[in-house]
């Protein structure tokens, strides 16, 4: 298994899958940075819980695309060089599986440690109310990871599967977008949803007053029995998809 | 002489049609043997089954002498090395790193990359990418990944795709260097009876998924000798005449082909053909071409 991953990391040589995660990582600091901006002193005495309820809105749609160009990164050289019938006569098609999707989270990981770094840094620079919430932006890398490695894990069968890479890349990108919108959908349609789990996994809510035009910012109760039902998901997605990828014939 | 590969009604489905039916493959340990067939035949199908890339809707393969299941698979083709219709390889890496790639995961020696680089002769380009390189020099490169772990077999699927005569030459050579050199037994396929003549010790014919030859190259050679060819003035009876004494016919331009036979029953023929003023003004010892012989069991041309 070392060794297959070892390969997995000589084959990304020149294939430039940091700077994807870093441009991504750019765009959100922008963003974060825009966002910010047109806040007062008072508003940022709330800038932690601001941060924690805007990133996984965020997130729908940045670490979906993340997902879905790293896996399509991965797996194209395969299919491209015609490698899967060669590779399978010398590793278990199951092991080729398992290498990819962890070399692949690595980067899931990565996006995900940039993202609290963000915070954290623009956090400190702006002087947020209140101490840093380490644990908080601990619940947030780990619910990210949950929710982006199920994500990743889901376009990885799809990018193993079809040779056509364009098949995950829309796939990844309307699944984005369709978490983006669920956002407006009721929480118990969301779950149905797998894109929609960076909100329902969320620790932090917004009440707005309508009279006074204030928002205000509070710590949620973490929804437990959707992070149960997150696990499931990936367990059907793993499974299935490791399933479908060892039977195929090449 | 045990066999290296022994298949037992080995068959696969596409779709409701039987693309390969029934096949019992026997390659003998040390041969290197021609696996011929027109294209869509269903040599790749076979090949991939046996390297367990395909599964059979029936049948055995056995290997070494063992049975293959999906347990024992992959220690079995620890032996075997394999080119199946196309080379694999990762453009944007360069020679040497795609066979590095291979070689630990075979886990075999590193000092076996620089071998089979200069066995191939691709010595002197393994640092350039291979998305530079040539249809030819991926070819090699596709073999020279097959041979990496010194394999007691090695399966190649039309390994002369795509080269040139002087590649195809160099690529006769060395396939058969390698049962000398290093006791490999070889599978080729080809869709090319003249490619692997001269080359192959044993042949298997395949047509429309089904083993229609299968010995050795020298009996299909002897097979090639058994004709006549008569030209008579009047072929139309003749014909009548021949099929009422039980001798197979075939026309081919101006003359009837008839099976190899005594010459006392030859001397019968031209006696009784005289006999009824039929002038006989020829008659030929044909020598069929292979690539006849080969068009006949493949089915492209009319059949004996
Ligand atoms: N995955 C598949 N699905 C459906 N049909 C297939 C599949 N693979 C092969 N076939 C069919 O099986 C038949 C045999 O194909 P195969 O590739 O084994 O032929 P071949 O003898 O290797 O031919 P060639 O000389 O062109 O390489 C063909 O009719 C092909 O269309
Ligand atoms: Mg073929």
């Amino acid at each position: 298994m070392r060794a297959a991953i070892r390969m997995e990391i000589l084959k990304t040589k020149g294939r430039k899958i940091w700077l994807v995660v870093a441009v991504m990582m750019g765009v959100q600091m922008l963003w974060a940075g825009w966002a910010i901006s047109n806040k007062d002193a008072n508003d940022l005495v709330q800038g932690w819980l601001f941060f924690l309820y805007q990133f996984p809105m965020l997130n729908c749609i940045i670490m979906p695309v993340i997902a879905a160009v790293v896996a399509s990164r991965l797996c194209e050289v395969e299919h491209k060089g015609q490698t899967f019938k060669l590779l399978e006569t010398i590793v278990p098609a199951n092991r080729i599986f398992d290498a990819k999707f962890i070399w692949g989270s690595i980067y899931m990981f990565g996006a995900a440690l940039g993202q609290v770094a963000i915070m954290i840094g623009m956090g400190l620079m702006l002087h947020f109310g209140g101490p840093v919430p380490w644990g908080a932006l601990g619940g947030y890398l780990f619910f990210t990871l949950a929710v982006s490695l199920t994500i990743y894990a889901f376009q990885q069968v799809v990018s193993m599967l079809f040779a056509n890479q364009m098949v995950p890349m829309t796939l990844g990108l309307v699944g984005g977008f369709i978490g983006l919108f669920s956002m407006f959908f009721p929480q118990g349609f969301q779950k149905f949803i797998l894109w929609s789990y960076y909100g329902v996994l969320m620790q932090v809510g917004m009440n707005w007053d309508q009279n006074t035009r204030a928002i205000d910012f509070y710590w949620t109760v973490i929804d437990w029995s959707g992070f149960v039902l997150l696990f499931v998901f990936f367990g059907l997605i793993y499974g299935i998809g490791r399933i479908l990828f060892v039977r195929r014939e090449v | 002489m045990s066999n290296v590969i022994e298949t037992e009604g080995l068959s696969k489905e596409y779709g409701n049609v039987y693309r390969v039916k029934d096949v019992d493959l026997l390659v003998p340990e040390g041969a290197i043997y021609g696996f011929l067939g027109p294209n869509g035949a269903g040599k790749s199908t076979t090949l991939k089954m046996v390297l367990g890339l395909a599964k059979p809707t029936a049948g055995e393969i056995s290997v070494f002498g063992k049975r293959v299941n999906s347990k024992n698979r992959l220690e079995n083709l620890k032996n075997v090395g394999s080119l199946i219709e196309s080379p694999s390889y990762y453009g944007h890496l360069t020679g040497a790193e795609n066979l590095q790639i291979f070689q630990t995961l075979r886990g075999v020696p590193k000092q076996n990359i620089d071998e089979v680089l200069k066995i191939v002769r691709l010595d002197n380009q393994k640092n350039k990418k291979v998305s530079q390189y040539s249809l030819g020099m991926k070819q090699r490169l596709g073999l020279a990944s097959a041979l990496l772990g010194y394999p007691k077999l090695l399966i190649l699927d039309e390994p002369t795709n795509g080269l040139d005569p002087a590649g195809i030459q160099e690529m006769r050579e060395l396939i058969q260097s390698l049962p000398k050199k290093f006791g490999m037994t070889v599978v080729v396929s080809s869709h090319l009876l003249s490619e692997i003549d001269q080359l192959a010790t044993r042949v298997g014919i395949i047509r429309e998924g089904e083993l229609v030859y299968q010995d050795s190259l020298m009996k299909l050679h002897q097979y090639s000798q058994q004709h006549l060819a008569v030209r008579t003035m009047n072929n139309e009876v003749t014909k009548s005449f021949l099929s009422q004494n039980g001798v197979d016919w075939e026309v081919q331009d101006d003359y009837l082909i008839i099976p190899q036979m005594k010459d006392s029953m030859m001397a019968e023929i031209s006696k009784v053909l005289g006999q009824n003023n039929i002038g006989l003004v020829r008659i030929e010892e044909r020598k069929k071409s292979l690539e006849d012989i080969f068009l006949e069991l493949t089915g492209t041309a009319v059949s004996l």
